[in-house]
This record gives C-alpha cells, sequence and structure tokens, in this order.
C-alpha cells in the first residue's frame, strides 16, 4: 500500500476514527463485537454471537461473546472476555484517549460521564455480569446500539485492563505502541510487547504480519488472504499513482483521489485497475446563518441556484469522482431515495439545474432584499483549502458568487488550518466555507445529519455545525429520530430532516463523492463500503 | 584563532536563541491549526478540547510555554514530543537525520566536482565550444525547479516507472547502515537531482572568477617567472577564485542539511525536509521547532566553519 497523506493518526484502537485508521489498521488487526463484510451494509456479528438482544422498551441490551477468540502475543494464552468490551467503551470517555464519538453515540448508557475524566471510568451501564454477556442499559432507547451501528466502532475491539490499565495512565495513553491484537494481522514484532519501529514509523511505515493466535474458523467477517502488508507513507501523489499503475502487488492508499490526468489516462487505458464507487460522503459549501445576509433563506437560495455544481465536479476530476448532489444523504445511505434520490425534491428549483441558473438566483436575490438582482453589501469572508484540488473548486466558487455580485474577501489556507482555526470556529466569523464536506460513520443517516446541523452541537472549538443552524423545531425532530430503533423508521426520519434542511440551504451540497481505488495488474482490489468504499484488505487479494 | 572559535561558538548559541523564539512567536501570530482541536478528532466535545489543550500545556501562556520548552531543552536536550504522533521530536529527528545527511553530502560532492572541474575548463578556454555547450547548459540547469526535475528523472529513469528503468525509483531510499549497496543505488537519482542547480551555479561562479583572477598581475608574473601554466591555474588562479565557491557550499550544505523539501518529498526520502514541511501542515508546533533549530544549528555552524577554512585557503586572511 503506498500512502500519501502520512497513513494512520495512532495506533490506538480507542481514537481511530478517521477512514485510513480503519482500511490500515481496524478491519485488518483487531476484531470488534460487530462489524461488516464488503457485501454488508448492516453490522453482522463478529465477537458477538449474535444482534443484540432488546428488553426495557430498547433501553437495555444483552450481548453474548464468542469464546475461543485469543489475543496476541503476549497475552496469546488469554481468551476475549465481555469484560474486556466494557474496559474498552469506558476508556473510550478517558482523556488520555481522545475518543471523537463515544460521547455523541455512547453518552445515554447508564452512568456515562458528561465529559472527558481523568482516569478511565467505571460506567455503571455497562456490566459483564460473566465472561460471555455483556450488558449495556441506556437512559433513553439509542437506534445506533440497538441496530447496533455504534457497536461496529473501534471502541468495542477488546482491551484487557489488567495489561492495559498500566498504560492508560498519564495525560496520554501509550497503550497503543502496547497493544494487543485480535485479528489475522499483528503490526510486525509488536508481540514483544512494544510496537518497534521496523513495524510503525510515524508517516514512513507500517508493516502487517500474521497473527498466529488468529483462527479463521472463529471469525465470520474476514478471509485474509494477504500474508503480509506493507504501508509506505509520505509519497509524492503523482510517483506513487504511477508506481501502483505500472508496478506489482500495490494498492492506493490514502488517497484522496489520483491527480486528474491519471485518472483520466486510468480510466480510458487502464479500466479494469480502477474501483470507483460512492463513498457515502459528500462535499458542501457552508453558509454561516448567524451573519447577515446568510440569515436570509432567500440569499441563501440564491447561491445554491447560481453555482455551477457541474463546474465545481469537473475541478475535481469530473464523472468519475462523484454523482451531482441534490440533497444532503448520499447514494446508498437510508433515506436517500426517500429524500428524493438522485434527482432530489423537486420544490427545490435551486437545485434544478446542475450547471447553475443565473436568473433564478437573480430573482431569490430579489426576494432577499436586491432589487437589482446583484449583491451589493459589503464582501463577505471566505476562507478556502490550499490544497489542489480543493482551491481550485474555492477559485471557482469566488468566480460563480460574483455572477450575482457577491465579493469576496478570499482567504486559502492550509486543511488543518481551515478547519481548526476558521471554519469549525464560531468566533473566527467566516461566512462561507467552500472546501467542507462530511462522510458517514456508518450506515445510518444520523451520522450524516446530526453532526453537521444539529444545535446544541455549536461549540467553540471543532465546530462541526459550521453553518450554525440552530432550529428547535429541527432539533427536536433529530432528538426524536436518534431514539427510534426500527431501521425503516429512522430511515425515513431522517429523510425528512434532510428534505427540511435542503430546503433551507443552510449548505449549498454540491457533489455525492466516490471512492477512486487504484491497484497494479495483479491485484484483486475489494471495496469495502462501510467504510467509505476504501480497501478491504482482508478481502483483497494476488492473482 | 581559538578565541575566535569561542566567541563565534557563544554566538551561535545567542542565534539558536532568537531563532527559537521567533519561531515561538511566529507561531502564535500567525493563522496555524490549533493541535488539540486536530487531536481531539472529528466531533470533539469542547471539555475534550480543554482538556487536551490542557494536557499539551496550550492553555498557558505563549512565554510560560516558550520558557518551559527552553528549560526542558536546556536541561535535558529535549525537544518535546510532536503534538501529532506523542512521539519524542529528538528521537524522530536524529532517526531522520542520517537521510538528509547522505543526501546532502553526496549531492554536495557532485555538484562541487562538477561545478569546480566545469567551471575551470570552461574559463581556461573560454568562448570554445565546450565553454558554450557548457554554460548553455548550467542556464537550463539553474532554470529547472528541483520538483520537476526531480519526476522527470523518475519518469525516465526510475526501475519501477521509468522510460529507460536505470535507478530504483521513489521510496526506494534504505539506511546506509542497511544495505549500503542499496543505499548507494537509490540515492544517485536524487543526489543528481539536488547538484544540478547547484553545480550550475558553481560552474558559472568559479568561471567568472577565475576568468577576473587570470588577468591579475600576480598571475602575470607567475607566467613570467616561467611557471607551467597548469600550475599556474591550479596554484594560484583557482586558490584565489574558489573563495566565494567555499562562502556559497557553506552555506548551501547548511542550508540542506536542514532538509532539502523539494528531493525529499519527491523521491520519497524519510529526512530532516519532508518532516518540516509535514509538521508545518499539521501545526505541530515541537517538531517545527526542533526543525528549524537543527537547520539553525547546521547554517550557523557551517558559517563557522567556512570562516575557519578560508584562513586556510587565502593566505591574506588571518582571525586574531
Amino acid at each position: 500500500m503506498l500512502e500519501v497523506a502520512g497513513g494512520v493518526d495512532s495506533l490506538d484502537p480507542g481514537y481511530w476514527y478517521y477512514q485510513t485508521d480503519y482500511t490500515d489498521l481496524y478491519q485488518t488487526t483487531q476484531r470488534a463485537l460487530y462489524g461488516f463484510t464488503p457485501t454488508d451494509t448492516s453490522p453482522q456479528p463478529d465477537l458477538a454471537t449474535g444482534l443484540p438482544k432488546l428488553s426495557d422498551g430498547g433501553k437495555t441490551l444483552t450481548i453474548h461473546i464468542r469464546s475461543g477468540v485469543h489475543y496476541s502475543a503476549p497475552l496469546a494464552s488469554r481468551t476475549v472476555a465481555a469484560a474486556d468490551i466494557k474496559y474498552a467503551m469506558e476508556r473510550c470517555f478517558s482523556a488520555s484517549v481522545g475518543n471523537g464519538y463515544a460521547f455523541t453515540y455512547y453518552g445515554n448508557i447508564v452512568g456515562a460521564p458528561s465529559k472527558p475524566t481523568p482516569s478511565v471510568p467505571n460506567v455503571s451501564g455497562i456490566q459483564a455480569p460473566n465472561p460471555s454477556t455483556l450488558v449495556i442499559k441506556t437512559t433513553v432507547p439509542v437506534g445506533v446500539l440497538t441496530v447496533p451501528n455504534a457497536l461496529a466502532l473501534p471502541c468495542t475491539v477488546p482491551i484487557p485492563q489488567s495489561y492495559a490499565a498500566q498504560y492508560d495512565k498519564g495525560a496520554q495513553s501509550t497503550y497503543g505502541m502496547h497493544q494487543v491484537f485480535t485479528g489475522p494481522y499483528m503490526i510486525q514484532g509488536a508481540g514483544s510487547g512494544t510496537v518497534p519501529s521496523s513495524g510503525y514509523q510515524t508517516g514512513k511505515l507500517l508493516v502487517l504480519v500474521r497473527n498466529p493466535s488468529w483462527v479463521r474458523s472463529t471469525d465470520p467477517i474476514r478471509p485474509a488472504h494477504f500474508d503480509k502488508i506493507t504501508f509506505k507513507g509520505g509519497n509524492d501523489i503523482t510517483v506513487a499513482s504511477e508506481q501502483i499503475l505500472s508496478g506489482q502487488s500495490m494498492m492506493s492508499g490514502d488517497f484522496a483521489a489520483p491527480p486528474n490526468a491519471i485518472l483520466k489516462q486510468g480510466l480510458t487505458t487502464d479500466k479494469s485497475q480502477f474501483q470507483i464507487a460512492p463513498s457515502g460522503g459528500n462535499r458542501y459549501i457552508g453558509l454561516n446563518t448567524t451573519i447577515k445576509p446568510l440569515n436570509n433563506v432567500n440569499f441563501r437560495r440564491a447561491i445554491a441556484a447560481v453555482i455551477d455544481r457541474n463546474a465545481l465536479r469537473l475541478t475535481r476530476g469530473g464523472p468519475a469522482i462523484g454523482t451531482i448532489a441534490t440533497h444532503f444523504i448520499p447514494p446508498e445511505m437510508p433515506g436517500f431515495q426517500q429524500a428524493g434520490g438522485d434527482a432530489g425534491n423537486p420544490a427545490n428549483d435551486f437545485y434544478a439545474n446542475p450547471n447553475g441558473n443565473i436568473a433564478l438566483a437573480e430573482s431569490y436575490m430579489k426576494k432577499a432584499g436586491y432589487p437589482s438582482g446583484k449583491y451589493t453589501g459589503p464582501p463577505l469572508l471566505t476562507v478556502a483549502d490550499s490544497s489542489v484540488p480543493a482551491s481550485n473548486t474555492a477559485e471557482a466558487v469566488q468566480s460563480q458568487l460574483g455572477e450575482i455580485g457577491i465579493k469576496l474577501t478570499f482567504r486559502e489556507v492550509p486543511h488543518a488550518t481551515m478547519y481548526t482555526k476558521y471554519c469549525e470556529v464560531p468566533k473566527a466569523m467566516v461566512a462561507i466555507c467552500p472546501s467542507l464536506g462530511w462522510g458517514k460513520d456508518f450506515f445510518d443517516s444520523q451520522s450524516m445529519i446530526t453532526p453537521v446541523f444539529y444545535g446544541p452541537n455549536i461549540v467553540p472549538s471543532g465546530n462541526t455545525n459550521n453553518a450554525q443552524v440552530n432550529n428547535p423545531t429541527l432539533n427536536k425532530e433529530m432528538q426524536a429520530a436518534a431514539q427510534l430503533t426500527n431501521p425503516a423508521a429512522r430511515a425515513t426520519a431522517w429523510a425528512h430532516l434532510d428534505t427540511q434542511i435542503t430546503s433551507q440551504a443552510y449548505v449549498i451540497t454540491w457533489l455525492w463523492d466516490n471512492e477512486v481505488g487504484f491497484h497494479s495488474k495483479n491485484v484483486v482490489g475489494v471495496q469495502w463500503p462501510f467504510n467509505g468504499n476504501d480497501w478491504d484488505l482482508t478481502a483483497s487479494s494476488l492473482k | 584563532m581559538v578565541k575566535y572559535i569561542i566567541r563565534r561558538l557563544l554566538w551561535v548559541i545567542v542565534l539558536l536563541f532568537l531563532v527559537s523564539l521567533m519561531t515561538f512567536v511566529v507561531f502564535y501570530l500567525l493563522p496555524s491549526a490549533d493541535p488539540a482541536v486536530l487531536r481531539a478528532g472529528r466531533q470533539p466535545s469542547p471539555a475534550l478540547v480543554a482538556q487536551i489543550r490542557h494536557n499539551l500545556g496550550l492553555d498557558k501562556p505563549w512565554y510560560t510555554q516558550y520558557y518551559r520548552y527552553m528549560k526542558s531543552l536546556v536541561l535535558h536536550f529535549n525537544f518535546g514530543y510532536s503534538y501529532q504522533s506523542n512521539e519524542s521530536v529528538r528521537t524522530e529527528i536524529f532517526s531522520r537525520l542520517p537521510a538528509t545527511i547522505s543526501l546532502t553530502v553526496g549531492a554536495a560532492v557532485i555538484w562541487l566536482v562538477l561545478g569546480i572541474g566545469v567551471g575551470t575548463i570552461s574559463a581556461v578556454r573560454r568562448r570554445s565550444k565546450f565553454d558554450r555547450a557548457a554554460m548553455g547548459t548550467a542556464l537550463v540547469a539553474i532554470s529547472a525547479p528541483v520538483y520537476w526535475l526531480g519526476l522527470l528523472s523518475l519518469f525516465l529513469f526510475a526501475s519501477d516507472i521509468g522510460k529507460f528503468p536505470l535507478f530504483p525509483g521513489a521510496g526506494s531510499y534504505v539506511p546506509l547502515t542497511q544495505n549500503p549497496e542499496k543505499w548507494f543505488t537509490s540515492l544517485i537519482m536524487p543526489w543528481f537531482v539536488l547538484a544540478a542547480s547547484f553545480a550550475a551555479i558553481y560552474a558559472r561562479l568559479l568561471r567568472a572568477n577565475l576568468i577576473e583572477t587570470m588577468s591579475e598581475d600576480y598571475i602575470r608574473t607567475a607566467r613570467a617567472k616561467g611557471l607551467p601554466e597548469r600550475r599556474v591555474i591550479l596554484h594560484h588562479g583557482i586558490r584565489a577564485a574558489i573563495t566565494p565557491i567555499v562562502t556559497a557550499a557553506g552555506l548551501d550544505v547548511g542550508v540542506l542539511l536542514g532538509g532539502a523539501i523539494l528531493t525529499e518529498t519527491v523521491f520519497n526520502i524519510p529526512g530532516i525536509g519532508r518532516l518540516a514541511y509535514d509538521s508545518i501542515l499539521a501545526g505541530d508546533l515541537p517538531m517545527i521547532q526542533g526543525t528549524v533549530l537543527i537547520g539553525a544549528f547546521f547554517i550557523v555552524m557551517a558559517n563557522l566553519v567556512v570562516d575557519i577554512l578560508y584562513a586556510f585557503i587565502d593566505p591574506r586572511v588571518r582571525y586574531s
């Protein structure tokens, strides 16, 4: 695997959250309560023996744990027990682990802390009455637990307390460097109890070898064809793309997409080496609804109407990189069809023309109080990602907004700065963020809608509700939808929310992203829909 | 001479202190990524961000953070820990230093040999076909960006993606201690790519200096005394003309030891330059600070070495 962005963020399962973490380490080296094969869109039992048994109106979940699953050395004689999963979930609330989703998805478990704790807390609602039984009690029914998508996240990767507690002390847990593995692979040399530099070097190298403790017959999820997987980081994207396409036994790693020229050439001459599928994510332009005139729905709709989404897509490589979006929930997600499918909701005329409609935009501008159909106010602060191709897209947005007289104070800054200093910081008062996007956590549209539009999610920093939407009606509907335990009812509820959000044009969703994976000729690459169609390295193989 | 060196070393310390202070201040004044938010994941609660900020010491005023950093650096030679990976900055820098030294030293040998050789011949055979061809080629080499030249050489000569597969391609670097032969072959292309523009500049510089020197009175005197032309050029001409080359070489090597960012990036050599680049993008202050200090250290030390070398090369220079 050739990586261009540096690989995983952390070795600690409690920290894993991003696509690369899942591809490189989660699916390959660990097992969780539930998991996904490349054909699954709902979670399948992995360490669990079946789906949760619900009682107390969906507020109590009883899960039985598979027996005979061993850890890797130096704990090879130990088998996974329910108490290990209890500890793993509890440590996700600890500040020393730095988990980003425990409070969102596990916050309603009885006894769960409301803020990160200095040490690993005892959560009374997570119980292990015996080694093979895990009981989770919640204060209200939690749909993402009952279904149980949120129990397929890496916080349920078992971690034995008696071994890990020593590494979880202090301000920053070091368990990742000493972890034990349950999956088919382990980091090379980690059987000694410490990950050596021959197995992992930040941003440079990650080597996975077979885990001798793993037994295929106990694992319903992973065939694990490869004998060894090497991730090499820090590659130039153009060079790495060429190496993969012309080389042997190589696959694309954490590429956003190959460079445009290579993608175009590849799709004509090396088509069999490319695999393209919806990523379960989108790209959008965030409009800060607390800043005038963006607080006016007609002004926002004018922007939606003037945006040429087709032109924006061309800045990233054209049709191969995604479908032009007409609403927020992306294809293959529950609720996509109910929210309008590919065509979207016909009532939202501002999304009707993918090439933009200046006349319609001007009519909305008039409704917004600009009689000439052109904006006449002060420039709007706009902060964009400075890296290609995001910068090309942002510059196209700037040009298109000029069609209705909108002038921008336009700033391009590095990707991380854009988020952490501007677009996710309400105090920065950025009006327009053209380089935003969101991806699902799992096949449930709650993970698309809530983080981006739920009012109480507005926080001083790391604010993912960039548009600062705080609509009491929508907030209530989201709370209610989160408690639904029936998958079909959940899909309908979240689709209804998508329809309302889209009609308000809080954000201009312009693309439903594709994942573009490519590999050498002798590789059979298998994509993994659960993880945005990045590779499932346990299902991929060599010819 | 010893007093001079001690005085210069004391200035090195002052300079490094000022560089570290400026880096710190610049990091706080200019917009850069917030390390606490970066580390807190995708949907962090304010409490988690605050806790991480506290853990990293980012909730203290910048001067307190700077004091702690310097104290740790001076007393324990501890550069701190990366905000991004939590790894020791010292360990990370020293693990990457051999790659950068390998790249820089090899390239320096090439550009000095080529630059001095071609510059001398061009000066001696002024307006010859060789001179015109060499100076024309030098102009191309100076104009070609390293990044472009690197990609071009990979697409032409890399064993994996090249049209004429001659040398190992990007990502093939192995440490000298691991496999000397692979180390050497993996660096051939990066060395030449990095050396190209330097060799060209040095050739042009030396040619101009040597032409001027060869018209000096003392050269005429040497010839009048009956010295062979070869001795006149090598012992009298080049010795005087090479002083600016030594200055430039010292500084260039110092700068590159601080990281040859573009070459390391194109050829995926895990060196200091690549580390600095990644750290800047990630707003990883301890790592930025470490790479900047190492870079500054090499530059001032190279400068010092150059000044000392003057005394040996140029008989007119004496230190007191």
